[in-house]
């Protein structure tokens, strides 16, 4: 997994994607790779026509620093950057590639017809963002950034599977032209799998990993290359099978007691990383839940709203 | 904007809202449970004697499967009569996975007067492009479906269950994403002849044909101009449409609640979306279920009451020991949660917002699972001093 360029983690929403993108990121920045963590921001309409940046930014939250922007900021101390992949971003720098003058890209932007009709057409806001995600990874060398490794937090699986699609779409629609070849390079790009692989995140029970199974058959038939699946908040499992077997004798109908409900979700956790191991032939790295608390960070979030 | 509660009624707030609106929307961050509280509100509906439709947007097959009713349909479905029926439920819940190819479909033959228009429109390249994918068309459909449904009147009370995008709010955003589109400024520069001529609009148009003929390739352009003159007839009707979206959504009529779960993402989702309703697109936020918690322990026995058998051997003991261990630690989850519903309760200077908490439940959701939901919504046993009668 070293050796790629581009680490995209997905999975169904709420499985903990932003915390493993950020572990992996720190990770490999902490082993000396100049590593750039992205996370993907679909502004409103109204963000993007005044420009402004994003509410809200998870991976910022999970590495700890202020909400990201399109342009990448290195973190203090660190060879990790951080930024935030908006598709006006890349509509801009596709503008700019495509257009004879740079000057003419700017004043197409400015156009509210051709910034509305960015903003509001729903497939080029994908490709936005993989355009985007092409120039950071190929301005390395020239503008001295050089990241080894980008590791990219996608939105929801049904995002991270569009991300491919909408090239796909636009090659296939769009038979020639600068659009076309722009796909075409993102899609090369996503189908490589020396440079491209995916992380995919579940957690141990059932219909997550079913959703798991399905985005992986939908990233094999993209031709998107999966290398690692993280079962996250994993339940401990403290007893030994001995220790097992006389909790079964002694608590009968363990539903009802407190502390057994634990039992069943042992269980199914086992059950998950089996059928993950067996039928996706992929390593399955296991993260336990950490014990569950409300940090004060949150709390006070809450209390913000009030 | 807050709901002002009636001084005399003291219901369940969940229960107040499935008896008056008439549209409910369940928002929430992905993976809090959203699909399951939006079914749960539409049996709880079905519960108090409505008529119930559940628009949802996930394939979520098996809570299809615990209603009874099956996918891929293309029009809701109502739940087993006798399911229903053995459950002494006299209302009746519909539901239905909102598909963007049908619903747009069927505005379009609405909308077109002229069967050839119709027909032009819906085998444009472009058009099918565009409905296929399901980034934005999801957001729109759903806006759409439900004030169609809601318009037609069959149903007492609909429920729409938000698509998981990251913002979950972009549906909100999305008949005016769409008219935004569609405004005459930008069809104006694609259709010739529209809008009256104008030097400075002939102008404009040139300068943006030769942005996106060099953009698309110019056959493009041509097919992007043959889809809007086809799709202009449609135009007024449909940005009417999206603003009729946007007042339902405003009136009293409809009500917002924040689904969350305990998890610290998910809670400061709930936090901002809860903000970004109230403060800045001025919706009816009613309140927030705090999902899958473990509040309710109430009828739990604790590993303490286990009896131990004389002639126990040392790997009972320490079994023992280590499950009370994990009661310990459920204990302290029950507690966590109670506190953040007292605390999602009582928010500063808005004293009528509201809360609601779902149990834990164990493996898949079945109908009675669901039921079990439905009961902790709309009629909630008590909770707060459940913890004391377990210290007791």
């Amino acid at each position: 997994m070293t050796e790629h360029r581009l680490i995209l983690v997905t999975g169904k929403g709420g499985v903990g994607k932003t915390t493993v993108a950020a572990a992996i990121a720190r990770g490999a920045a902490a082993s000396g790779k100049r590593v750039l963590a992205a996370e993907i921001s679909y502004e409103s309409p109204r963000d993007a026509e005044e420009g402004g940046a994003s509410t809200t930014s998870p991976l910022a939250t999970a590495l700890g620093t202020t909400p990201l922007v399109d342009a990448p900021r290195r973190i203090d101390g660190t060879s990790l950057w951080a930024a935030r992949l908006s598709p006006l971003a890349g509509h801009l720098q596709f503008l700019r590639d495509t257009l004879p003058i740079q000057l003419l890209g700017d004043a197409a932007m400015k156009s509210a017809a051709v910034r509305r009709f960015f903003v509001a057409a729903p497939t080029l806001a994908e490709l936005g963002i993989v355009y985007r995600l092409l120039h950071l990874l190929k301005q390395e060398r020239a503008a001295g950034a050089e990241w080894e490794l980008v590791v990219c937090d996608l939105p929801a699986t049904g995002h991270a599977l569009a991300l491919a699609q909408v090239p796909q779409t636009l090659v296939d629609i769009l038979r020639a032209g600068p659009i076309h070849h722009a796909a075409q390079e993102g899609l090369d790009l996503l189908r490589d799998a020396k440079r491209t692989t995916t992380v995919l995140v579940t957690l141990p029970e059932p219909l997550p990993v079913s959703e798991a199974v399905e985005l992986h058959d939908g990233l094999h038939r993209l031709q998107i290359d999966c290398g690692l699946v993280v079962l996250n908040r994993v339940p401990r499992n403290p007893f030994t099978p001995e220790e097992r077997a006389a909790v079964e004798r002694l608590v009968p109908d363990r539903m009802r007691m407190l502390g057994a409900r634990r039992l069943p979700r042992i269980d199914r956790a086992n059950a998950a990383h089996d059928r993950l191991a067996r039928e996706l032939s992929l390593p399955v790295r296991v993260v336990h839940e950490a014990d569950v608390d409300v940090s004060a960070a949150v709390m006070n979030e809450l209390g913000v709203v009030t | 904007m807050m709901e002002r509660r009636d001084p005399n009624d003291w219901r369940p707030y969940v229960a107040r809202l499935l008896e008056r609106k008439r549209v409910v929307v369940c928002c929430g961050a992905g993976g809090v449970g959203k699909t399951t509280t939006a079914a749960a509100l539409g049996l709880g509906a079905a519960m108090l004697g409505k008529k119930a439709l559940v628009l949802t947007i996930d394939p979520a097959r098996r809570l299809a499967e615990a209603i009874g009713s099956p996918e891929n349909a293309r029009s809701p479905v109502p739940a087993s009569d006798t399911r229903l029926k053995a459950a002494n439920i006299s209302g009746s819940l519909a539901t239905w996975m909102v598909d963007p190819g049908v619903v747009f479909e069927g505005m379009v033959r609405r909308l077109t007067t002229d069967q050839a228009q119709a027909t032009a429109i819906l085998q444009n390249r472009i058009y099918l492009a565009l409905a296929q994918l399901v980034a934005g068309m999801q957001e729109y459909t759903a806006a759409e479906a439900l004030y169609g449904f809601v318009e037609s009147g069959e149903y007492d009370i609909v429920i729409l269950d938000t698509p998981p995008s990251r913002n979950a709010l972009d549906f909100l955003e999305a008949p005016r994403k769409l008219s935004l589109f569609l405004d005459e400024r930008i069809i104006g520069v694609f259709l010739p002849g529209s809008g009256g001529g104008g030097m400075f609009r002939n102008r404009a148009r040139q300068i943006a044909h030769g942005v996106f003929a060099r953009i698309f390739g110019e056959g493009f352009f041509d097919e992007v101009q043959q889809f809007l003159a086809a799709f202009s007839g449609m135009f007024s009707s449909m940005r009417a449409h999206a603003e009729s979206v946007r007042t339902l959504l405003k009136s009293d009529a409809s009500s917002f609640v924040v689904v969350t779960s305990p998890e610290p993402a998910a809670l400061a989702e709930a936090a901002h979306l809860e903000r970004t309703l109230t403060n800045e697109l001025i919706l009816p936020f009613s309140g927030f279920i705090l999902n899958r918690s473990w509040a309710y322990t109430r009828g739990l026995a604790a590993p303490s009451d286990i009896v131990v058998p004389s002639g126990a051997s040392p790997i009972d003991h320490a079994a023992l020991a280590k499950l009370e261990q994990l009661a310990a630690e459920e204990l302290a989850l029950a507690e966590r949660d109670r506190r953040l519903l007292a605390h999602l309760r009582q928010k500063k200077g808005r004293p009528d917002c509201e809360a609601a908490a779902t149990p834990q439940l164990d493996g898949d959701i079945d109908f009675a699972a669901l039921r079990l939901i439905a009961e902790s919504l709309i009629a909630p046993p008590p909770i707060e001093d459940a913890l004391e009668s377990q210290r007791g």
